[in-house]
C-alpha cells in the first residue's frame, strides 16, 4: 500500500483523526516555540529602542543592523527588531507595534522618503523620538525626525575623480558606463550626481556613452551591463552606484572578455560605492581601483547618539552627515580598519 | 466517538478559523506584550482592512476554481494610475474639485480593466487561470514601473487620502465591500452560478448557467476589490508606488484559504475569508510584538497557510468520496 492510499485508509477511522489534529496543532505551535526561545527579556535596561530595517537583502544592511544593534546593546538598551521586506505599509504596522510596545526610541531606515512619512507621524504623535538610517524623509514633509545619511555627492566625487587620475595616467581617452541606483532613493540620486561632477571638467580623459539604470536589482544590472558592453565594445571605465550589484557587474564583464587585473592589458576600471566585503576582496585580488565607503560604524553610532540626545530632550540637527573615504590601491592598508567590508573578510579568514 | 464527530464536522467547518482565531487570541495576550490592549486591536483591525477587500475579490474568483495571481501588480498599478493624475501641483487634475472622485474612478476603472482581461482569457479562450494571472501580474508590475520610471507619487490631495486614513472610513469601505461580494454569493443567481461553476463547469453549463460571463463578473469583482484596497493603501501610505504591496501576494491567497474557501472550487464564503485575514494578521501582529525576526514569521506564517492548504486538499477528498 503506498503513502497516499494509507493516508485516504486512514482518514475513516477515529483513532487517525486524532493523531491528525494533534499533529496539526502542534505543527501550528511547535515553530513558534522554538522562535521564541532565542529573545531576550528587557529587564533592568536603560530603555527599549525598536530598529525597523526596510529590507537586510545587501550586506551594507546587515552590517548596518548589526551595528546599531551592538551600539544600542553597548548602551545597555534592549532591543526590537522588525524587517519590512520592502514593504512600506508593513513597516508601518511595525512602527506602530513599536508604539504599543511603548518603547523610547525608534531607529527606522525606509524604503524611499515619501512612504514612511506615515510612521514618523506615527511616532511624533506618541511622543517617541525616531531616528532615519541612511534614507532622510522627504524635506517637504510636516514631521519631525533626524537623519544620519552618507554624503553620497561627496564620496561620489571623490571615488570617480580617483578612477578619473588613473584613467589620465594611461594617457588615452576612455569610454565609461555609470551603473545607477534607483532614481526614486536620494541615495541613487546623489551617487549619479557626484559622478557627473567628477566628468565634468575632463571630457578630455572620459566619454560617458552607457547610463544603465539597474532599480538597485542585480538581474536588472546585469541585463543592462550586457546591454551596453555589446553597443560599446570598447568601454574601459565604469562605476557602480553600489557595490552589492559588483557580482553582476563581474559576471557582464567576464562574459565579455573585459574582467582583468590592474595593470593588465583590456582592464577595465572599476570602481564603486559602499564598501561593502565584495569590493573589498576584488580590491586585495587586484581587480577593483577604488569604491568609495559608508562609514557604517560611524553612522550607526551617530544614529544612536542622535536618539539618546532627543530621548533626553537636546536639540539635534535634522541631518548628520557621514562623510565616508576613498579605500583604493593606494590606502588599502591603512584604511582596512575603517572599512566594514573588510572586517566581514577579515573575520572570515 | 461523538467528540471525534464534532471534531471532524469542525474539521469541515469554515468555522474552525473563527475558533482558532480566538484561541489564539488568547493564547497570545497571555505571551505578547501589548497584544491585549484597545489600541492594538485597533492597529490590528485598521492594517487589516486592505488584505480583507483583496481577499473579498479572490473568494470570488476561488470559487470558480480560479485564482488571480495578479491582485498585487493591480494595486501597485491603480496606485500610480490615481496619484498620477492628482499628485503634486503639476499633475493634470492638480487643484480641480473633481480630482479625488476622478482618481478613484480611474482607479476602478483600471482595476475592472485587468479584471476583465484575466476573465475573458480564462472564460473565452479558456487559458488557465495560473498562466493568465501570473502573466498579467508581471505586465502590469512592468507597465506601473515603465509609466512611473520607478518614481512614487506623494503630495497627494487630503480628500483622496481620508478613505484609509480615517479608520471609520477605511472599515465601513471593508464593510460594504464585503457585504456586497456576500449578498452578491449568497443572495444572487449570479453567486448560485459562481458556486456550480466551481463544482462542475460542465454540469453548470448544461443547467443553464452562462459560464463565460459569470468568469469574467468573477475576475472584474476581482480587480475592482484590489482596485479599492490600493485606495485604502494609497491613504494609509500617502503614496503611489509602482511597487506597492507587491511583496503580499501569498498573504491574500494564503489568508483566503485559511478561511476555508477552496482551492478546487465551489466552496467558500466572505465570512470565513474575515477570519482566514484576522488569523494571519493577529500572528503577523502577535510575532512582530513578540519580537521575532521577519523571517521567522515568514516560516510560520508559510507552515499555517501550508497547514490550511493540507486542510483544504483532505477536505476536497472527502466530498469527492
Amino acid at each position: 500500500m503506498d503513502f497516499q492510499t494509507k493516508l485516504i485508509a486512514q482518514e475513516g477511522t477515529g483513532m487517525n483523526l486524532r493523531n491528525l489534529i494533534l499533529f496539526l496543532s502542534a505543527a501550528c505551535v511547535l515553530p513558534i516555540v522554538g522562535c521564541t526561545g532565542s529573545k531576550s527579556g528587557s529587564a533592568a535596561k536603560q530603555g527599549t529602542v525598536g530598529i525597523a530595517f526596510e529590507t537586510l537583502q545587501t550586506e551594507y544592511w546587515v552590517a548596518g543592523f548589526d551595528a546599531i544593534k551592538e551600539e544600542l546593546e553597548k548602551r545597555d538598551f534592549a532591543v526590537l527588531e522588525a524587517i519590512a521586506d520592502g514593504d512600506p505599509n508593513r513597516q508601518l504596522q511595525q512602527v506602530k507595534n513599536f508604539i504599543t510596545r511603548r518603547v523610547d526610541g525608534i531607529v527606522l531606515v525606509p524604503k524611499d522618503a515619501n512612504s514612511c512619512i506615515p510612521a514618523i507621524r506615527a511616532a511624533n504623535e506618541a511622543g517617541i523620538p525616531i531616528v532615519l538610517f541612511n534614507r532622510p524623509a522627504a524635506a517637504e514633509a510636516d514631521v519631525q525626525s533626524v537623519a544620519v545619511q552618507a554624503d553620497n555627492y561627496k564620496i561620489s566625487l571623490e571615488t570617480v575623480g580617483f578612477m578619473i587620475e588613473q584613467a589620465r595616467k594611461t594617457g588615452t581617452k576612455h569610454k565609461a558606463m555609470i551603473v545607477m541606483g534607483d532614481l526614486g532613493d536620494i541615495n541613487a540620486i546623489g551617487r549619479r550626481d557626484g559622478f557627473d561632477a567628477a566628468v565634468k571638467g575632463n571630457e578630455d580623459v572620459i566619454d560617458v556613452v552607457a547610463r544603465v539604470p539597474s532599480e538597485w536589482n542585480q538581474e536588472k544590472a546585469q541585463a543592462g551591463v550586457v546591454n551596453a558592453l555589446q553597443a560599446n565594445p570598447d568601454i574601459s571605465f565604469l562605476f557602480t552606484s553600489s557595490d552589492f550589484l559588483l557580482p553582476s557587474i563581474v559576471s557582464a564583464l567576464k562574459s565579455s572578455g573585459k574582467y582583468e587585473k590592474i595593470g593588465q592589458p583590456g582592464h577595465v576600471i572599476l570602481g564603486g560605492f559602499d564598501g561593502d566585503a565584495t569590493a573589498y576582496q576584488m580590491l586585495k585580488d587586484g581587480y577593483l581601483d577604488a569604491t568609495g565607503v559608508q562609514d557604517v560604524y560611524f553612522e550607526a553610532q551617530a544614529s544612536v547618539q542622535a536618539l539618546l540626545d532627543l530621548m533626553a530632550g537636546k536639540e539635534v540637527e535634522p541631518l548628520i552627515h557621514d562623510p565616508g573615504f576613498v579605500i583604493h590601491q593606494g590606502n588599502e592598508a591603512e584604511m582596512a580598519d575603517r572599512t566594514w567590508g573588510a572586517k566581514l573578510v577579515n573575520s572570515q579568514e | 466517538m461523538r467528540y471525534l464527530l464534532v471534531a471532524r464536522s469542525l474539521l469541515r467547518s469554515g468555522w474552525l478559523t473563527c475558533i482558532l482565531c480566538m484561541l489564539y487570541a488568547l493564547i497570545m495576550a497571555m505571551l505578547a506584550p501589548g497584544f491585549a490592549s484597545i489600541e492594538n486591536f485597533s492597529n490590528v483591525l485598521v492594517a487589516m482592512l486592505p488584505l480583507m477587500i483583496v481577499a473579498t475579490g479572490q473568494t470570488a474568483v476561488l470559487i470558480t476554481a480560479g485564482i488571480d495571481l495578479s491582485v498585487t501588480s493591480v494595486i501597485a498599478l491603480t496606485s500610480v494610475a490615481g496619484a498620477s493624475l492628482v499628485s503634486g501641483d503639476t499633475s493634470p487634475l492638480s487643484g480641480s474639485a473633481l480630482a479625488t472622485p476622478i482618481a478613484i474612478l480611474a482607479m476602478l476603472a483600471t482595476g475592472a480593466l485587468v479584471g476583465m482581461i484575466n476573465g475573458s482569457c480564462v472564460a473565452w479562450l479558456r487559458m488557465p487561470a495560473f498562466v493568465v494571472t501570473l502573466t498579467m501580474m508581471m505586465f502590469a508590475s512592468g507597465f506601473a514601473v515603465w509609466t512611473t520610471q520607478s518614481q512614487s507619487y506623494s503630495e497627494l490631495p487630503a480628500s483622496l487620502l481620508f478613505l484609509g486614513k480615517n479608520g471609520w472610513a477605511s472599515g465601513t469601505v471593508a464593510l460594504l465591500v464585503a457585504f456586497s461580494v456576500h449578498f452578491m454569493l449568497h443572495r444572487t443567481r449570479l453567486g448560485t452560478s459562481l458556486f456550480a461553476i466551481g463544482h462542475n463547469p460542465e454540469t453548470a453549463l448544461v443547467s443553464g448557467v452562462r459560464v463565460q460571463w459569470a468568469i469574467v463578473i468573477a475576475y472584474v469583482i476581482c480587480g475592482c476589490c484590489a482596485a479599492v484596497a490600493s485606495v485604502l493603501i494609497l491613504g494609509q501610505l500617502e503614496t503611489g508606488s509602482p511597487v506597492q504591496w507587491e511583496n503580499n501576494l501569498l498573504d491574500v491567497v494564503g489568508a483566503t484559504v485559511i478561511g476555508g474557501t477552496s482551492l478546487y472550487g465551489g466552496r467558500g464564503s466572505v465570512l470565513w475569508t474575515f477570519f482566514g485575514v484576522l488569523l494571519l494578521t493577529l500572528i503577523d501582529n502577535s510575532l512582530n510584538l513578540m519580537n521575532l525576526s521577519h523571517f521567522s514569521i515568514m516560516m510560520i506564517k508559510g507552515c499555517v497557510i501550508l497547514l490550511a492548504a493540507f486542510l483544504d486538499t483532505l477536505r476536497h477528498r472527502e466530498e469527492d468520496r
